[in-house]
């Protein structure tokens, strides 16, 4: 198949015409024309297998994983642009440190409770399971943010992975730093407020995570809170998880 | 030049460099800590991409003697039993550490507790998972946790270089990738954790971006290697024409959960093989077995075996291994209903630098910890032992860092000293057309496989050897242009000729090894050999005449005599 590659790079946009093969994605492609046609053009992957999201762009207008995505679904025109709201290194190479700083505000790392000492008693099919498992096999790829219709108004926007993480170590019984998190997530400005729930980050998100469910659960905690103050639902002690895990 | 200095650097943010990163940083938070990653920060390497799991003994009906015998059997005998005994011995405090500390969260039993599950070559279900992509949440965690201390990271640079002074390695020359430029790090101690990955053959499993780089390295400033010739193929890489998912791996919990192989004439091939475990003997054998179909002409369409689940019924295959059939699925086929095509890939090195228990390699100041070191899997690593490795040997070596580091001292490389390093891996830039290292990479792609694979002999061995030395002269020859701002042709080409030098090893090794053993087979020697071969073979680079050396050592039975060596060795000789 007879397919024309547009790149957005960093000089402008170059137009490249590859004949590619079955079962070949985008980033075959990105390689043939790097190691055939351009050796100039830059482009980032590691895993190939969609784990460890190196290598989200804007593929036809719509963000996605170059590995994963099958130049078969894309008709005879391919267009690849960097992803938005992050800074760009060079061509298709973008600087995710602008991902991860907001990653990092929300504290991402469990802080983990001194009175855990064994891994957790917890069934697949308890609550506390439920509400982790949604959101954990995000790869930090910067789809979401890129697709986000807040950043372009709210460049502050803690943005979807972020508040998706914080969600998760807000539901984790073993983390302690449930409150330090909660106010960082209610900031006015940069906070879960400013989602309107347009649901693009749902929409392009390659591990089928829900980031507006998260935020949502966030926004119902902090109202929670506003308003019945210390009458919140304690933090479950842990001794009581075990018989939840039932 | 941008010159740094630091206490302890870290190269690589796998499994191994991450944990290390955290445990050094934690036995010492005033030490200043430096990862270098060729890729993103834990997004870069194999960890990333385990899916099956983690073999750790956590029922109290297995126990940590049947973890390391197995590990043995596995091994075929050629482990270092001390450092495969640190390995079982430590992974139930890492997975407890992972889980309660660093923030994993691993798949549970129905009961609540953690689930284990079946793995080949394993005389218990032991392997500890996520779904079956449980990299991604080991190295989320370990991600979150270096951020949550601060540790500097440099991202997108690669090591070319570790800069030796006296038998001591005192800092590593480092490519800045993004500004194509050179930055020079002087450290007290430096820890090498590049992953290994052998890629220099024609199917391969790894990350695109690793090749052999550490080794490479090592192997350059003068340290002690061994067990080189051990390569690991996984006997179910994925096949899927000329798109680059060729060769990623379907997990072994496919076999472990009672999966068949079939040839193309719908034979379950494996009988002929090993009648006793069939689909669930190691992989060194069952990867084997399907080559064997592959050469003998019983292959499908792409030239592969099958692998068949669908017995399993289609929705225990979905809900049980939801990536592969993913995966799967992205590239037209259904693996919950109906045979895949797979081929050997290879996978993992089992050779590597030579290290005691605490990391520390020939060369004072250089430790290394996960696949670019050797020994602890001997001939064959058991699926499930690789990420124990890389994070229990990540955290064994991070606390010896954290202990001994200040009591090396800090030798400052000369800015003129690190200029006249860097000249050296800019040569490709002064030429005018020359080679494409693209083009280089796939000619010792199909050599490596096809005259130093899965079956060797002494004459395709030699020819082997006669044709990398061509290929090695002709790095000379490649040609990189454009900006020096990440250059892809330019780390291409250093890729090459990392892995041109340790396919070196890998064949002189394998010469030298005048037997089969585990994942070594000599069609010319087709036979386990104990009476002779109960031994180590070693590399090391000569440090007057610069060539390449290899010598032989006896493996030392320091804890445990297998049952099926009684004959051949006498007594325990304890450390
Ligand atoms: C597809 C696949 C599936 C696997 N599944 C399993 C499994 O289910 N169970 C199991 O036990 N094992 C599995 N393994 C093996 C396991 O992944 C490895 O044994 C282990 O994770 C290696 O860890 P590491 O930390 O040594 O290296 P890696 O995790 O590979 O990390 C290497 C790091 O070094 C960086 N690097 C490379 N070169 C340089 C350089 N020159 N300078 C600086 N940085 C550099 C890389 O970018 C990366 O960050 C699998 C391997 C693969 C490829
Ligand atoms: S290269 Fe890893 S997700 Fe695409």
């Amino acid at each position: 198949m007879q397919v024309t590659v547009r790149v957005e790079r960093s000089t402008g946009t170059a137009s490249y015409s590859v004949d590619t093969k079955a079962q070949q994605t985008v980033l075959d492609v990105l390689f043939y024309i790097q190691n055939e046609l351009d050796e100039t053009l830059s482009f980032r992957c590691s895993c190939r297998v969609g784990m460890c999201g190196s290598c989200g762009m804007v593929i036809n207008g719509k963000e996605g994983l170059a590995c994963r995505t099958g130049l078969d679904r894309l008709g005879p025109v391919v267009t690849l642009q960097p992803m938005r709201h992050q800074g760009r290194i060079k061509d298709l190479v973008v600087d995710m440190g602008d991902f991860f700083s907001k990653y990092e505000a929300v504290r991402p790392y469990l802080t983990p409770r001194p009175e855990v000492q064994d891994p957790i008693v917890a069934s697949p099919r308890s609550k506390l399971r439920e509400a982790i498992d949604l959101g954990l096999e995000c790869i930090s790829c910067g789809l979401c943010l890129s697709a986000c219709d807040v950043m372009t108004a709210v460049p502050e926007f803690l943005g979807p992975a972020a508040l998706n993480r914080a969600y998760n170590l807000i539901a984790d019984v073993r983390d302690d730093a449930r409150d330090r998190r909660l106010a960082v997530v209610g900031q006015a400005r940069s906070g879960v407020w400013q989602c309107h729930t347009h649901m693009s980050c749902v929409e392009v998100c390659p591990k089928n995570i829900a980031p507006t469910r998260a935020i949502a659960q966030l926004k119902q905690k902090l109202i929670v809170r506003r308003f019945m103050g210390h009458r919140e639902r304690p933090i479950p002690k842990l001794q009581y998880i075990v018989k939840e895990g039932g | 030049m941008r010159t740094e200095s630091v206490d302890i650097l870290i190269l690589g943010s796998g499994g191994a460099g991450l944990f290390a990163a955290l445990h050094a940083y934690d036995q010492n938070p005033s030490l200043d800590i430096l990862v270098v990653t060729k890729g993103l920060l834990g997004k870069s390497g194999c960890t990333r991409m385990v899916q099956g799991g983690f073999n750790v003994v956590l029922d109290p009906r297995d126990s940590i003697e049947r973890h390391f015998t197995d590990t043995l059997k596995g091994g075929r005998y050629i482990n270092d039993q001390e450092l495969a005994w640190a390995l079982v011995k430590d992974a139930p405090e890492t997975i407890n550490e992972l889980e309660t500390r660093v923030g994993c969260f691993f798949d549970r039993r129905e009961d609540g507790t953690i689930h284990q599950k079946a793995f080949a070559g394993q005389s218990f279900d032991r392997t500890v998972h996520r779904g079956d992509l449980t990299g991604i949440e080991i190295m989320e965690r370990l991600r979150d946790q270096v951020l949550g201390r601060g540790i500097h990271v440099l991202e997108e640079h690669r090591a070319v270089e570790l800069v030796t002074e006296e038998d001591r390695v005192v800092g590593a020359l480092v490519l800045d990738i993004r500004r194509g430029e050179f930055v020079g790090i002087s450290a007290r101690a430096t820890l090498l954790a590049t992953g290994g990955g052998p890629t220099m053959y024609k199917i391969a499993a790894p990350s695109l971006e690793k090749s052999e780089d550490g080794l490479a390295l090592a192997y350059r400033a003068g340290a002690l290697m061994r067990d080189m010739e051990m390569v690991q193929f996984h006997p179910t890489g994925l096949l899927a024409g000329a798109g680059r998912v060729t060769g990623s791996v379907l997990e072994e919990g496919l076999r472990g959960a009672g999966g068949y192989l079939f040839n193309a004439r719908g034979e379950r091939y494996m009988v002929h093989y090993d009648k006793e475990h069939l689909e669930r003997a190691t992989r060194d054998v069952v990867a084997r077995a399907g080559y064997m179909e592959i050469m003998n002409g019983r292959h499908g369409p792409q030239g592969g075996v099958f692998i068949d689940v669908s017995h399993l019924g289609a929705a225990f295959v979905r809900k049980t291994f939801p990536g592969m059939v993913q995966r799967v699925k992205d590239i037209g086929c259904d693996l919950a209903t109906g045979p895949v095509e797979v081929s050997p890939t290879a996978h993992f090195h089992m050779g590597g630098v030579a290290i005691d228990a605490a990391g520390h390699s020939s060369l004072l100041g250089l430790y290394v910890a996960g696949e670019d070191a050797g020994g602890v899997h001997g001939a064959n690593r058991l699926g499930g032992n690789g990420v124990a490795e890389s994070t229990i040997y990540g955290r064994r070596v991070g606390d010896a860092l954290g202990r001994e580091a200040m009591d090396l001292s800090l030798t400052i490389t000369s800015e003129a000293e690190w200029e006249r390093r860097a000249v050296h891996h800019t040569r490709f830039w002064r030429r005018g057309q020359g080679g494409n290292p693209a083009h280089l990479l796939l000619e010792l792609k199909g050599l490596m496989w096809d005259r130093c694979g899965l079956v060797r002999r002494e004459a395709d061995l030699i020819a082997c050897q006669e044709s990398l030395e061509e290929l090695e002269a002709r790095v000379e020859h490649l040609s990189v242009g454009g900006d020096r701002e990440y250059n892809l042709r330019w780390g291409d080409a250093l890729n090459v000729e990392s892995l041109i030098t340790v396919s070196q090893m890998i064949v002189r090794s394998a010469l030298v090894r005048t037997e089969s053993r585990g994942s070594h087979y000599r069609e010319d020697y087709p036979h386990e050999d104990h009476a002779h071969w109960l031994k180590t073979v070693y590399v090391q680079q000569s440090s007057e005449s610069k060539t390449m050396q290899t010598m032989t050592r006896d493996i030392a039975f320091t804890r445990h005599i297998p049952e099926e060596l009684k004959e051949v060795v006498n007594d325990v000789v304890p450390r």
